[in-house]
């Protein structure tokens, strides 16, 4: 069974936090409000569990963007949104000057964009603080319940993944989201490493 | 960069709701500035065959070459072309890539305050 030390678990919560402390920025300055984010939750699940605790099939339609990094460590990064909360949010991005029909339009070509600030901003932080590069790909947008989310991105594989999990929130305009981290079992140990690394950088 | 000619600036973005923002918040300080698209660094390159831009806004993860790739081929043709890179991809790496490329660098998210700074600095050089 894959472990992590106390020591690395705290390292990742600390790295995550400053990765998503400036995607909560990003955020903030492409919807121009004030954006709260929760401190990361990290679970080891299969993605079947992932998919359940996010509510499954029975779980109102959310909208997903997401973007699979190779480098120092592999992910599956997601940035996940209710479907009915979307539109609003590219309505905060582009202001008033665009009609409702536009919107509608620009929708999906919109948050995938607002996905792809919003994670390589994170994904950057992680790789600028353990001076290691991360090749993001180009951003896949979804719409559909988390399990299908789920079940559509990344390996079929279905073993354990370590999930980061963070909340945010635009109180304003009461939406919820929420950004995940998915790494596979291969991917884990070389997270681990780069845990190692980072924690040996700091100690020297 | 001349009075005499108006100025040109050409977006290169994959994402039309970034070319849009970028459109809109060059033409709100400079309404008499000419805005050209390009979709992906190949349609840029094409681009050029036909418009002079004064500066180039160019995104970097994009479907085909990308925009560091894109750079190489854009000089090739336009040898003197201010050059800005715009992205999400905040990395040093990425950073340092444009450094050495000799090009400046923006983050994304687009707002009005970062269009106006590296616009202010293509009217001052």
């Amino acid at each position: 069974m894959f472990q992590l030390t106390e020591l690395q678990h705290d390292a990742l919560i600390e790295l995550f936090n400053q990765g998503v402390g400036q995607a909560a920025a990003a955020m903030s300055q492409i919807v121009r409000e004030e954006v709260t984010m929760s401190v990361p939750l990290i679970t080891f699940q299969t993605r079947t569990e992932v998919a359940q605790a996010l509510g499954g099939s029975q779980s109102r339609r959310i909208c997903a963007v997401t973007q699979i990094y190779e480098g120092a460590f592999n992910t599956e990064a997601m940035l996940m949104f209710p479907e009915d909360k979307s539109l609003k949010i590219v309505q905060l991005m582009l202001g008033q000057t665009v009609t409702m029909e536009e919107l509608s339009d620009m929708e999906q070509e919109a948050m995938s964009e607002i996905g792809n600030i919003i994670l390589n901003s994170c994904m950057s932080t992680l790789a600028n603080i353990s001076k290691k590069e991360l090749h993001g790909s180009l951003p896949v947008y979804r719409i559909g319940t988390s399990d299908q989310i789920l079940g559509s991105v990344g390996t079929q594989w279905d073993g354990l993944v370590l999930t980061l999990k963070i909340d945010f929130n635009i109180e304003k305009h009461e939406i919820d989201g929420y950004v995940a981290f998915l790494l596979d079992m291969n991917a884990l140990h070389d997270l681990q490493a780069y845990l190692e690394q980072y924690l040996s950088g700091i100690v020297s | 960069m001349s009075n005499a000619k108006t100025t040109t600036i050409l977006v290169v973005d994959d994402s039309k709701v970034s070319r849009m923002l970028s459109r809109s918040f060059i033409l709100h300080t400079h309404p008499d500035w000419i805005v050209e698209e390009a979709i992906t660094g190949e349609d840029a390159v094409t681009k050029l065959a036909t418009v002079a831009p004064d500066l180039i806004l160019l995104d970097v993860n994009m479907p085909g070459m990308g925009g560091l790739a894109a750079i190489v081929k854009l000089r090739e043709i336009s040898p003197d072309v201010r050059i800005c890179l715009m992205t999400a991809n905040v990395q040093d790496a990425t950073r340092e890539k444009a450094h050495s490329l000799n090009v400046q660098f923006a983050e994304k998210p687009i707002t009005q305050a970062r269009i106006d700074h590296v616009m202010a600095s293509l009217e001052q050089a």
